[in-house]
C-alpha cells in the first residue's frame, strides 16, 4: 500500500519517485503520516493557492507549525488583512528598489571567496553561502553585528522537524523561542531608534490609523529573519547542487553568464528548497472524488507539481534552456514568496562570483545528507572542490 | 471554462479556455502564451504581467486594489487607462470570452 511520510529520511533525501506516485494515481491524497491532505498537481496546487477562502492560511502554513505563529505573520494572515500587511513591505522589495543590493551581494560574495583561496575543497553551506547570506541579511534589516553565527544557527534548527516524534522536537522550539527573543529585542530598539532600514519601515508602520499589533511585528520579523537566512541559503545550495551535479550547465554558464539568472529559474522548478506548505480547508471540496472536510489541513506540494508532465514536458531532466514560467519555486497567489527580487538578485551575484573565482568546481559527494523538515529540502552540507 | 483571447504586441490572437478562478496570468505563462513574465508568481509585486485590458470589456473587470494601482506606476511599458496587472484578474463566466492586449516588454 502506498504512504506519503514526509517526516521519513527517504522523502528529504528524494520525495520525487512519491510525488510521481501521487500525480499519476492519488492527485488528492490522505496521508495517515501527516493526518493531512496532500495536493501534488500543477493545476490543483494553483487552484488551492487562488482560492485563499477556500484554503486558508490563518491557521498556519508550515507543515509543523510553530506554536503561536498562526494568525501572527504575513504568510499566515489571509485578505483582506494580508493584503495590507504586505502592501506595507513590498514596495522596499520590488527589482527596482533593491537595485541598491547589487553591489553590496557582490563585495561580501568576494570577501567570502577571497578567503577561500588556494583551497582544493571547502563546504559551499558553512563556508559560503551561509556568511553570504547572513551578511545580506545584515545588510538589508541593520541587524546588529554581534552574534550571527548563533543566528544563522538558530534560523537553521527552527524550520526543521523531529523525524521520529513527528512533530518540533525541544531543540527546534527553542531556537524559534531564542529567535523570537532576539526579534523583539530588535524590535524594541528599532521602535527607540528608527532608521532607513526594511524592518524599521514594517515597525512603525499602522494600518488604516491602527499600530500593528505588536505580536505581528515580533512573529513576522522573526520569519522575515527566518526566510532571508535558511531558504535563500538552502534554494542557493541546491542551485550550486544542480549546477556541479551538471558540468554542462557549470560550463555554459562560465562561458555565458547572461544564462544564470536561466538557471537560477530551472533550479525553483526542479528542486526548489519550499518543497511543501499548508493550508486549512474552510469549506467542504470534493476533488478527483475524495471529499476534503473544514478544519483538514492540506498540503500543497510545489515540488511535486514543479514536475507536472502537462506542464513541463520532460519535468524529470534539469534544461538550461527551458526558461520555466509559472513554476511554484516560490509558491504561487496573494502568499507567493515576498523575497524573490532578493532571492534572484542574491543568487545571481553569488553564482557570477563563485564560477569567476572557481570556473571548474565540482561536487565531491554523491550522497549528502539532508535537513530534516516537511517543508524544505536541502543538504547540511555540500562539499565542493575547486 | 471561461475563454480568454491574448493579442500579442505585433497582432497575433491565442485564445484560450481557462478552468475558473485561474488568473490571467497563470493562464499565459502556464500556456506557453510569450509577452507575460509574472515574475513575483502572482502576488501584486512585480508589474511584469502588465496587460492592457480591452476597452469593450473595461468595464466588467473588478475594480484594481490600491496595490495593485501602486505596482502599476512600475510598468516597463507605457501605462494607459486600460492598464491592470493580469495576476489581479481571475477568469470567470462574466469575463467569457475578454480580449487582453499585451504590451511591448515586461522589463
Amino acid at each position: 500500500m502506498f504512504r506519503f511520510n514526509p517526516y521519513s529520511p527517504e522523502i528529504d533525501a528524494d520525495p520525487f519517485p512519491a510525488y510521481a506516485t501521487l500525480r499519476a494515481e492519488y492527485p488528492c491524497f490522505w496521508s495517515e503520516d501527516a493526518e493531512m491532505w496532500v495536493l501534488s498537481r500543477h493545476k490543483d496546487i494553483v487552484m488551492a493557492l487562488n482560492d485563499w477562502e477556500t484554503f486558508s492560511s490563518a491557521k498556519g502554513n508550515l507543515v509543523n507549525e510553530l506554536p503561536g505563529r498562526a494568525g501572527s505573520t504575513l504568510g499566515t494572515t489571509d485578505p483582506p488583512r494580508h493584503d495590507r500587511l504586505r502592501a506595507l513591505i513590498q514596495k522596499a522589495v520590488t527589482k527596482r528598489a533593491l537595485a541598491h543590493l547589487m553591489a553590496p551581494a557582490q563585495s561580501v560574495a568576494q570577501k567570502h571567496l577571497e578567503a577561500l583561496k588556494g583551497r582544493e575543497q571547502f563546504d559551499f553551506v558553512a563556508e559560503f553561502s551561509s556568511k553570504y547570506t547572513v551578511d545580506l541579511i545584515v545588510y538589508l534589516f541593520d541587524l546588529p553585528p554581534a552574534d550571527l553565527e548563533t543566528v544563522r544557527d538558530k534560523a537553521v534548527m527552527m524550520v526543521q522537524t523531529d523525524p521520529v516524534t513527528r512533530q518540533k522536537g525541544p531543540e527546534h522550539l527553542a531556537a524559534y523561542e531564542w529567535m523570537r527573543e532576539y526579534a523583539g529585542n530588535l524590535v524594541q530598539e528599532r521602535k527607540k531608534n528608527p532608521g532607513e532600514d526594511l524592518l524599521s519601515q514594517f515597525i512603525l508602520s499602522e494600518i488604516d490609523g491602527d499600530k500593528l499589533k505588536d505580536e505581528e511585528i515580533l512573529l513576522t520579523v522573526t520569519t522575515l529573519i527566518m526566510a532571508g537566512i535558511e531558504s535563500l541559503s538552502g534554494f542557493m545550495t541546491m542551485l550550486i547542487k544542480n549546477i556541479t551535479d551538471h558540468p554542462e550547465v557549470r560550463e555554459a554558464l562560465v562561458e555565458n553568464p547572461d544564462l544564470i539568472p536561466d538557471a537560477i529559474e530551472e533550479s525553483l522548478r526542479f528542486n526548489t528548497s519550499a518543497q511543501r506548505f499548508r493550508r486549512c480547508v474552510m469549506k467542504e471540496t470534493t476533488l478527483h472524488g475524495q471529499t476534503m472536510k473544514p478544519g483538514d489541513f492540506v498540503i500543497l506540494a510545489y515540488g511535486a507539481g514543479n514536475r507536472d508532465e502537462d506542464v513541463f514536458p520532460n519535468a524529470d531532466v534539469y534544461d538550461l534552456s527551458r526558461k520555466p514560467k509559472g513554476h511554484l519555486g516560490f509558491g504561487g497567489g496573494v502568499h507567493a514568496c515576498l523575497g524573490t527580487a532578493i532571492a534572484r538578485l542574491a543568487c545571481k551575484v553569488a553564482v557570477e562570483e563563485l564560477l569567476l573565482a572557481f570556473p571548474n568546481l565540482s561536487k565531491v559527494d554523491q550522497e549528502l545528507r539532508w535537513m530534516p523538515s516537511t517543508n524544505f529540502r536541502s543538504p547540511l552540507e555540500l562539499q565542493v572542490k575547486a | 471554462m471561461p475563454t480568454v483571447n491574448y493579442v500579442s504586441f505585433d497582432g497575433q490572437s491565442t485564445q484560450l479556455e481557462l478552468a475558473e478562478g485561474m488568473t490571467i496570468m497563470q493562464g499565459a505563462v502556464m500556456n506557453g502564451v510569450e509577452g507575460i513574465e509574472g515574475e513575483c508568481s502572482g502576488s501584486c509585486a512585480c508589474a511584469t504581467c502588465h496587460c492592457y485590458v480591452d476597452d469593450a470589456w473595461l468595464a466588467k473587470v473588478p475594480a484594481m486594489s490600491e496595490n495593485e494601482d501602486e505596482m502599476l506606476d512600475d510598468t516597463a511599458s507605457e501605462r494607459k487607462p486600460n492598464s491592470r496587472l493580469s495576476c489581479q484578474i481571475k477568469a470567470t463566466a462574466a469575463l467569457d470570452g475578454i480580449v487582453i492586449h499585451m504590451p511591448e516588454e515586461q522589463e
